[in-house]
C-alpha cells in the first residue's frame, strides 16, 4: 500500500516538473521574454548537451567535495556529540563556541580557508565540513540524551560498561536523529562546496556559475543552476535512502 | 540453610524538590536457593524500587543485602542477577533473536555462539519462526516472551521478574504462567517475581510475600503448600481458595491504606490551592 502510494506520489511529482518545464518553454515564446533574462529550456538543454563533458566534470568535482565534506562533518559532529554526552564540562566549555561558530557566515572567512588550504579540493571539503558538522553534533547529543534511564539501567544490570552502553544502546538510539541532521547537512555541504569554489577553484559547479555570470553566458548560467539543483536533489535523495536503510525504525519527517 | 537472597532492614526514600517520599521502610526478606517467591503489594508501595536496589541500580539508604550469606556492596550485583524490568525495553533496531541475546552478548558471549544458543531455545519460548521479526511486528505477549527469553539467556542463578505478565490479557496470561512454570521447573533458578495478581502469586509461588502500602515493608510471608507440578485447575481447590482469602484480606487492607493516602494527598493539594 505504502509502496503504491509512494510510486503514485513520484509520478505526480514528475508530472508537476514536466508541467513547469513546458510552462517555462512556452511562456518564453508566448510572452517574448528576452533570452538574456530567461532563455527557453530547449536552449538551456542544448547548451548542456553541447558542454556535457566539462559540465559532468564540474558536477563530479562539486559532488565529491560536498560528499567528502559531509562525511568529515558527520564524523566531526558525531564525535563531538559523543564527547559532549560524556562530559558536562566539555559541553559547557565548547558547545557555546560551536553555536557561536554558526553565527559567523562562511563568507566572512572563506578567503582565509583558501589561503590556508589552497584552491584545490581540500579547502572546499573544510568549508562543507564547517557548515554541516553543527546540526550533526547537536542531534547526536540530543539522540544520546533521549535514551531512557530504564534502558540504561537494564544494560547496567547485564554488567554493561559505559562503552558498551554507548555502542549497543545510545548510538543506535541516536541514529535516527543523527540521520535527520545528516539530511540537513547534505544541503549545507553542497552550499559549502559551491561557496568554496567561488573563493577560488579551477573546476566545479561554482566555477561554472561564476564564469557564466562574468561572461554573461546566460544559457550556461541556467545550465549551471539546473545541474546544481539536480545535484542537490540527488544528494538529498541518496541520504534519505540511506536513512531509511540504516535507521528504518524511526524516520523523522 | 543460608538463603540465596537475604535482605535485612532495607530502607529507601526519594527526594523530589522539597518533598520526601519514604518508599521502603525496614524491608526484610529471604529467598532460598531454587525457590520461587512471589511479591504482591499495592501500586506504588516500592516493589520496583526494591528490585532496583537488589540489582544494584539504586543504593539503599540503610540495610544489608546478602547473597549466599555474603554481604554485597550496593553495585556489586550489577551483571550478577538476571533482571526483567516492568517494561519490556526491547530495542527496536534489533530482531527478536538479537534482542534475546543482548544480555548474553554484553556478558561477553560471542555473537555467533549466543545466536546459535538462542535459535535452539526459540521454540521453548514460543517464538519459533519469529527470529528475524522486529519488536514493532510483535504482539504484546510475544514481546514479553522475548524479554523473558533475554532474561533467561542471561545465565545467572538469581532471576528478578517485575510483573512480566502485567500487560497481557487473562487467557495469554494463564498460558504464560503455565509455560513459565514448565521452563522454571527445568532449571530451578532462584526467582523473585512481582505481580498484582493474587491468583498468579499463589499459582506460581513457593511462597507469597505481601508488601504494605508505602512506606513498604513485608507485611505477610505465606508458604504455598501446593504440590508441584501444579495443574491449571488448582485455583479452584479449597486450599488455594483459603489461601487466597487470607492474602486478599491483607492486600485489600493495604490497598485501601494506599488509596486513602493518595486521596489525602490530593485533598491536601486542593486545600493548599485554595
Ligand atoms: N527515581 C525516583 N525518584 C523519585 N521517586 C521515585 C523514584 N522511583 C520511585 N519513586 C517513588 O517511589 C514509590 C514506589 O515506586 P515503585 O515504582 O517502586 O512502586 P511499585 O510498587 O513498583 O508500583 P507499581 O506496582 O505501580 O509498579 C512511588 O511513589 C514513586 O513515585
Ligand atoms: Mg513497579
Amino acid at each position: 500500500m505504502s509502496r503504491r502510494s509512494s510510486i503514485g506520489r513520484f509520478t505526480a511529482q514528475l508530472f508537476a516538473l514536466l508541467a513547469i518545464f513546458v510552462a517555462w518553454e512556452w511562456s518564453v515564446w508566448l510572452f517574448e521574454i528576452s533570452h538574456d533574462k530567461l532563455p527557453p529550456l530547449s536552449v538551456v538543454l542544448s547548451t548542456m548537451w553541447f558542454d556535457r563533458a566539462p559540465l559532468a566534470a564540474a558536477v563530479g568535482t562539486t559532488l565529491l567535495e560536498a560528499v567528502l565534506g559531509l562525511m568529515a562533518g558527520t564524523a566531526t559532529g558525531v564525535v563531538s556529540g559523543i564527547a559532549f554526552s560524556r562530559s558536562r564540562l566539555l559541553e559547557r566549555m565548547f558547545l557555546p563556541y560551536f553555536v557561536a561558530s554558526q553565527a559567523i557566515p562562511i563568507i566572512a572567512f572563506g578567503a582565509i580557508i583558501i589561503m590556508w588550504f589552497g584552491n584545490g579540493i581540500a579547502s572546499k571539503v573544510i568549508i562543507a565540513l564547517y557548515l554541516s558538522f553543527f546540526p550533526v553534533a547537536v542531534n547526536t547529543l540530543r539522540g544520546i540524551r533521549s535514551v531512557g534511564e530504564g534502558e540504561i539501567g537494564l544494560l547496567r544490570s547485564f554488567g554493561a560498561s559505559p562503552t558498551a552502553i554507548l555502542f549497543k544502546l545510545q548510538l543506535p538510539a541516536a541514529l535516527p536523529s543523527i540521520m535527520t541532521a545528516v539530511r540537513l547537512g547534505a544541503s549545507l555541504a553542497l552550499v559549502g562546496a559551491i561557496v568554496g569554489e567561488w573563493f577560488g577553484a579551477s573546476q566545479g559547479l561554482g566555477v561554472v556559475l561564476l564564469m557564466a555570470m562574468f561572461d554573461y553566458r546566460i544559457p550556461q548560467l541556467w545550465a549551471g543552476i539546473l545541474l546544481t539543483g539536480l545535484t542537490g536533489v540527488s544528494l538529498y535523495a541518496a541520504i534519505v535512502f540511506l536513512h531509511k536503510r540504516i535507521a528504518w525504525w524511526q524516520v523523522e519527517a | 540453610m543460608t538463603p540465596k537472597i537475604c535482605v535485612k532492614n532495607l530502607s529507601k526514600h526519594f527526594t523530589a524538590g522539597v518533598s520526601t517520599v519514604q518508599t521502603l521502610d525496614n524491608v526484610n526478606l529471604r529467598v532460598n536457593d531454587g525457590e520461587f517467591v512471589t511479591l504482591v503489594g499495592p501500586s506504588g508501595c516500592g516493589k520496583s524500587t526494591l528490585f532496583n536496589i537488589i540489582v544494584g541500580l539504586l543504593p539503599p539508604d540503610e540495610g544489608l543485602l546478602l547473597i549466599d550469606g555474603e554481604q554485597q556492596p550496593h553495585d556489586h550485583l550489577l551483571g550478577q542477577v538476571a533482571f526483567m524490568p516492568q517494561r519490556d525495553m526491547l530495542l527496536p533496531w534489533r530482531t527478536v533473536l538479537d534482542n534475546a541475546i543482548l544480555a548474553a552478548e554484553i556478558d561477553g558471549v560471542a555473537r555467533a555462539t549466543a545466536r546459535q544458543r538462542a535459535m535452539d531455545s526459540l521454540d521453548r519460548f514460543g517464538l519459533g519462526g519469529f527470529e528475524s521479526h522486529y519488536p514493532s511486528q510483535l504482539s504484546g505477549g510475544m514481546r514479553q516472551r522475548v524479554a523473558l527469553m533475554r532474561t533467561f539467556m542471561f545465565d545467572r542463578e538469581i532471576m528478578l521478574l517485575d510483573e512480566p505478565f502485567g500487560a497481557l490479557d487473562a487467557l495469554t496470561r494463564a498460558l504464560m504462567q503455565r509455560w513459565l512454570l514448565e521452563v522454571w521447573e527445568g532449571e530451578k533458578r532462584t526467582v523473585l517475581f512481582i505481580t498484582h495478581d493474587i491468583d498468579e502469586a499463589i499459582y506460581l509461588g513457593d511462597r507469597v510475600l505481601v508488601m504494605s502500602a508505602r512506606p513498604g515493608h513485608i507485611k505477610l510471608d505465606k508458604e504455598v503448600a501446593l504440590a508441584r507440578p501444579r495443574a491449571p485447575d488448582i485455583i479452584t481447590r479449597p486450599e488455594f481458595v483459603e489461601l487466597k482469602r487470607e492474602l486478599l484480606a491483607t492486600i485489600e487492607d493495604e490497598s485501601l491504606k494506599a488509596f486513602a493516602a493518595m486521596n489525602r494527598s490530593v485533598s491536601d493539594k486542593e486545600a493548599g490551592g485554595r
